[in-house]
């Protein structure tokens, strides 16, 4: 919808329809009253071998703008198809190139968080453990020094919080919850070794001490999505209950997934829950135990996908690339904009909600 | 006037229904207009249960796969353009169940009068109806109709629908019993709010459940309209629909139903 014809609508008092006082107003945010800047991309391991192209390089422009207070945080599937095999494979180099092309998407100064997914796990297959730990370490050893880094790390499931300002990031290992195969060995050392464990451990941490405290818990798998692992965009959409597949929403283990980081949330619903996995970009109503669904799986232009506008959407697109961009304001008030590409006449930007009110 | 058109007892015997058809078509053309106009129609089975005496809707909008929704239903429709002096009005409400965001099973209770009933030519008096509807979306998706229209949030939903209907005493004696099963396609568009355009394609058959041993007999229909989703609210739904049984008298029906779906 243009601004012409959202103005229209909010001057008509169609203000719930048209979500009139959580758009952003004409104009760009005065810096100096950004606390912090998140950037959500997800599913970004496909990049173009011969240009990096959007949205990785309008993100890294973005970013680079005041990397101090900026964070990258990529959602999973880092590197398609199947992860970072073992050195000497003939998929290594074109592996780590895709991982490069991210990596150096970070601008120096700016953090960088990389979370697993399942195709970094091997591909859901029985290398999974040891490709996600050599992920880790191929990050690490492409930051040369910056704040670049998987989390949770070391095949763990986590969570591992990490704070910036008011903002706290949660990140999860949604993959550990689904993987078929060896899930730890004698190296692991997690904190959090069972699922009850995480849910408790993340019931903790979605609540930071302090006031006004803003929380983003980052994980792979999205809680809810119209896009085809929730069953839609496919003829055998309905049927994949049925299925049995975790990577689907309506798959058994799936389900226990997501009612436990539902249950560890009630508490003190966050504001949002960020994932990929389907790759497009969604903004969804969360409900009772957490305030937003953010879908934010648009990273690599090549696999975008059809996506449905469920009752719960603020927003949805299909088939274009992008990324979304949370601006935690000093004091009070939180902006998520939403980017994708290619973009229209009116610009990249293209959906934007006060997500707290300023 | 066939007798397989008629509600309640035929008083031609079968195997002469087809030459009164004939006799009945030719009788008819030769009359004039007039002379149709003033006669009152018998009111037929599909007319009188939900499927055809309350408008079609869009398919259910897509929904959180983790929940079911309960939904409330008011529904107006008028079917006008019969060859009489009469329109059908009905009113309904119905509850409704979405099931993990998709398919919805629902119930409808309404009531059905003539208009500008004429006491001297017929029966008069209104009667209820009720039905029982499963609605399934089968393919919800949406880059082709996206790519055509421009609109990166569309989506197109092929579904299946099967009803049953059941009128008690449409006139006297006969109550009027239908199956109907369609193949509805909804295109919804735009972000804020969401406009949905569908068709409604299916069949209706008349099943006897009266003692008076009624006749059966299939017929098709089409519906189509518009509908304007979340206008306001997140689950209210406003659809305007008109809908053509294809058989002889039955003319056109408009109708508005307002939906409510209740989220979490």
């Amino acid at each position: 919808m243009s601004a012409s014809a959202r103005a229209a609508l909010c001057a008509l008092g169609l203000a719930a329809a048209s979500g009139c006082h959580h758009r952003l107003a004409r104009g760009e945010l005065p810096a100096n009253e950004i606390e912090t800047t998140l950037f959500l991309l997800g599913d970004a391991g496909e990049p173009d071998p011969r240009q990096v192209g959007s949205p990785l390089d309008s993100l890294a422009v973005q970013a680079a703008e005041a990397p101090e207070r900026s964070v990258i945080v990529f959602l999973g599937d880092n590197v398609y198809p199947g992860g970072i095999p073992a050195e000497g494979a003939a998929e290594w180099a074109d592996a780590r190139r895709r991982l490069d092309a991210q990596v150096r998407a970070i601008p120096p100064g700016v953090r960088g968080i990389f979370v697993p997914g399942n195709h970094d796990w091997g591909d859901e297959r029985a290398f999974g453990l040891y490709s996600i730990r050599l992920q880790e370490q191929m990050i690490a050893s492409m930051a040369r020094g910056r704040n670049v880094r998987m989390l949770p790390g070391n095949g763990c499931p986590g969570p591992v919080s990490v704070d910036f300002g008011r903002l706290r990031v949660v990140t999860l290992d949604t993959q550990w919850w689904l993987h078929s195969y060896i899930v730890r060995d004698s190296s692991s050392h997690c904190p959090e070794g069972t699922m009850g464990a995480v849910t408790a451990a993340l019931r903790d941490q979605v609540k930071p001490p302090g006031d006004g405290r803003v929380v983003f818990v980052v994980g792979h798998h999205p809680l809810m999505t119209g896009g085809a692992h929730g069953g839609y965009c496919g003829v055998t959409g309905p049927f994949r209950r049925f299925g049995g597949t975790s990577q689907d929403i309506l798959g058994g283990a799936n389900q226990v997934l997501r009612d436990s980081l539902r249950s560890a949330f009630a508490g003190r619903p966050p504001l949002a829950y960020a994932a990929g996995h389907d790759h497009t970009l969604q903004v969804l109503r969360g409900g009772r135990n957490v305030d937003y669904v953010l879908v934010s799986g648009a990273g690599s232009p090549s696999k975008t996908e059809c996506a449905v506008k469920l009752r719960e959407s603020y927003y949805v697109t299909q088939h274009r690339a992008g990324f979304m961009r949370v601006d935690i304001m000093k004091g009070k008030g939180v902006l998520l904009r939403v980017f994708r590409y290619p973009a229209t006449r009116s610009g990249a930007l293209a959906f934007s909600r006060w997500l707290e009110l300023r | 006037m066939t007798a397989r058109l008629l509600i309640g007892r035929s008083p031609i015997p079968g195997r002469y229904r087809l030459s009164s058809l004939l006799v009945a078509v030719t009788v008819g053309l030769a009359s004039t207009a007039n002379a149709q106009t003033l006669q009152s129609l018998p009111l037929l089975a599909d007319e009188a249960t939900p499927v055809g005496a309350l408008p079609p809707m869009a398919l259910p909008m897509p929904a959180s796969r983790d929940r079911n929704y309960w939904g409330l239903r008011l529904q107006v429709g008028e079917r006008q353009e019969r060859r009489g002096p009469e329109d059908l009005v009905a009113v309904g409400a119905g509850i409704d169940y979405q099931i993990a965001g998709g398919s919805i099973l629902g119930l409808t209770g309404g009531y059905q009068r003539r208009q500008h009933c004429q006491p001297a030519l017929s029966d008069c008096r209104g009667h209820s109806l009720f039905g029982l509807r499963g609605r399934f979306n089968v393919i919800t998706g949406g880059p082709t109709v996206a790519g055509i229209i421009g609109d990166e949030s569309a989506a197109s939903t092929l579904g299946t629908e099967i009803g049953f209907g059941y009128a008690p005493k449409v006139s006297p004696g006969v109550n009027a019993c239908t199956l109907d099963l369609g193949v509805p396609i909804s295109v919804a568009m735009l972000q804020t709010i969401r406009v949905v355009t569908f068709i409604t394609p299916g069949a209706v058959w008349n099943i006897d459940c009266s003692a008076a041993n009624t006749p059966t007999g299939r017929s098709f229909m089409l519906g189509f309209g518009f509908g304007l989703l979340q206008l306001g609210s997140r689950g209210l739904d406003v659809n305007v629909g008109a809908q053509r049984i294809f058989r002889g008298t039955t003319g056109l029906q408009f109708g508005v139903s307002v939906s409510w779906v209740r989220l979490p």
